[in-house]
C-alpha cells in the first residue's frame, strides 16, 4: 500500500512541479502519468487531474488577485463561453471511448509543447474595439516607468470562439486550458501577457470546477486516486512557483516541450493501438 | 515581477470594491484550501488505518474502472462521521470544488452592488452553470 500510495504521490509532486516551471499546469502532465504509468483508466485520470487544476488554480490566484492583475470583467463574459464549453466536455468524457480520448488528449499535449517555446507577443492597444468599449473591458497596469497605462481590448467574439474550444478541452480530458486561453487573450484580444496569464488563471479554476463538479456528482471520481493526486500536485506546484524566479525558464520549456512531444507519440501510439 | 503603485486598479471595478476584493478573496481562498486539504489528509489517514489491504484493494478496482456509485451528500457526511475513508476524502474534494464557487458568487455580489446588470446576467450565468455542473453528472 505504501508503494502504491507513495507512487501516485510522487508522480502528482512532479507534475506539480514541472507544470509550475513549464507555466503549463499540472493536468497535462498528470493525466498521462496516471494513464501510462499507474494504470488508471482516462476517465479516472481526467477526474483527478480536473481537481487538482482546481486547487493550483486557487493556489497560485491568490497572489494574482491580491496585486490586481487579473482583469474581472473579461474573464467573467469569457467565462460564459467556457463553462458552456467545460459541461459540454465532461458529459462527452462520459460517453467517448478511452482510445479516442487518449487521442484527443495526445494532441492537446503537442499544442501545449508548441504553445511553451513559441514566443508571445506584449502589444498593448491604447483603446478598445466599440463593443469592448461599450463593456468596459479595457483597464490600466503599471509601465516601465511605473505610471499607469491604460490598455484596450478588442474581437470578443473570436476570443469567445476559442474559449468555448478551451472549455470542452478542460472538461473532456481535465486540463486547465491555460495554453489556449492565454493564446485568445494575448494574440487574438491584445489583452497584456500578465494579464492575460492571471485572468486565465481565474478562469481555469472556474472551467476545470465546472468539469469537476459534473464528474464528481457522476461518481467518477476515484477518491483514493484524486485525493493523493491533488494534495501532491499542489504541494508540487508550490514548490515550482518558489523555484521558478531562480531558473533558466527557457531552457527549461525547451526540455519540457521535449517531453511533451514524447509523452504524446506514447499516447497517440497506445491510442491507436485500441482504436 | 513589476513594481506597482500602492493602489491600482486593474480593470474598472471601483476602489472600494477592487479594496474588498483583494482582502477577502485570498483569505477565503486560503480557508477553503486549508479546509481541504486537512479533511483530504485525514482521508488517506483512515485510509491507512482502516486495513491494511484496504487501499490496495480500491486501487486495482478503480484500475478495473469498479467505480463507487454516486452518492448523496447526506449519504457522505453519514459516511464520514462513521470514518469511512472514501466519504472522508470526496468530502474533501467537494470542498476544494467550492473555490470557484465561492469566487464566482463573490464576483456576483460586487456586480450586482455596482448595479451593473449585463455582467450581473454574465456572472449569474457562470454561477447557474457551475450548479448544473452537479445536476448533469447526476442524470448523466
Amino acid at each position: 500500500m505504501v508503494t502504491v500510495l507513495g507512487g501516485l504521490l510522487i508522480l502528482a509532486v512532479l507534475a506539480g512541479f514541472v507544470g509550475a516551471l513549464s507555466g503549463l499546469g499540472g493536468g497535462v502532465f498528470i493525466v498521462p502519468g496516471l494513464v501510462i504509468l499507474a494504470h488508471v483508466p482516462m476517465q479516472v485520470a481526467v477526474g483527478a487531474s480536473l481537481i487538482s487544476v482546481v486547487a493550483t488554480s486557487a493556489g497560485a490566484s491568490v497572489a494574482f488577485v491580491r496585486d490586481g492583475w487579473t482583469n474581472l470583467r473579461v474573464a467573467i463574459i469569457l467565462e460564459c463561453a467556457t463553462v458552456t464549453g467545460a459541461l459540454t466536455g465532461a458529459y462527452l468524457a462520459g460517453v467517448i471511448s478511452q482510445p479516442v480520448l487518449e487521442l484527443l488528449f495526445a494532441l492537446v499535449m503537442l499544442q501545449s509543447a508548441y504553445f511553451s517555446i513559441s514566443k508571445h507577443g506584449d502589444e498593448m492597444l491604447p483603446k478598445s474595439d466599440p463593443l469592448c468599449e461599450r463593456l468596459r473591458m479595457g483597464g490600466e497596469i503599471p509601465g516601465d516607468d511605473g505610471r499607469m497605462t491604460t490598455y484596450g481590448v478588442r474581437n470578443l467574439p473570436g476570443g469567445a470562439v476559442l474559449m468555448v474550444l478551451a472549455g470542452i478541452m478542460s472538461g473532456l480530458l481535465g486540463v486547465g486550458a491555460g495554453a489556449v486561453k492565454v493564446v485568445a487573450m494575448d494574440t487574438l484580444m491584445k489583452i497584456p501577457l500578465k494579464v492575460s496569464s492571471a485572468t486565465s488563471n481565474f478562469m481555469i479554476g472556474v472551467t476545470a470546477g465546472a468539469g469537476a463538479l459534473v464528474f464528481l456528482s457522476r461518481g467518477d471520481v476515484a477518491a483514493v486516486v484524486a485525493a493523493p493526486v491533488a494534495l501532491g500536485v499542489t504541494g508540487g506546484a508550490l514548490i515550482g512557483s518558489r523555484v521558478l524566479p531562480h531558473a533558466n525558464v527557457n531552457s527549461l520549456r525547451k526540455l519540457f516541450a521535449a517531453i511533451l512531444v514524447l509523452i504524446a507519440v506514447e499516447m497517440g501510439w497506445r491510442a491507436l493501438a485500441g482504436i | 515581477m513589476m513594481n506597482q503603485p500602492e493602489h491600482y486598479s486593474p480593470s474598472s471595478v471601483d476602489a472600494e470594491e477592487d479594496r474588498i476584493l483583494r482582502t477577502w478573496t485570498p483569505l477565503m481562498l486560503r480557508t477553503i484550501l486549508i479546509v481541504s486539504t486537512i479533511v483530504l489528509i485525514a482521508g488517506i489517514v483512515a485510509t491507512i488505518l482502516h486495513s491494511p489491504g484496504f487501499f490496495i484493494d480500491r486501487f486495482h478496482a478503480v484500475q478495473k474502472s469498479q467505480l463507487h456509485d454516486a452518492e448523496g451528500f447526506s449519504t457522505l457526511l453519514r459516511g464520514s462521521f462513521a470514518g469511512d475513508p472514501h466519504a472522508i476524502m470526496t468530502i474533501g474534494l467537494y470542498i476544494l470544488t467550492l473555490v470557484p464557487l465561492v469566487r464566482v458568487a463573490f464576483t456576483f455580489v460586487l456586480f450586482l452592488k455596482d448595479r451593473d446588470y449585463v455582467y450581473v446576467a454574465a456572472t449569474a450565468y457562470v454561477l447557474s452553470g457551475l450548479l448544473l455542473g452537479m445536476a448533469l453528472g447526476r442524470i448523466g
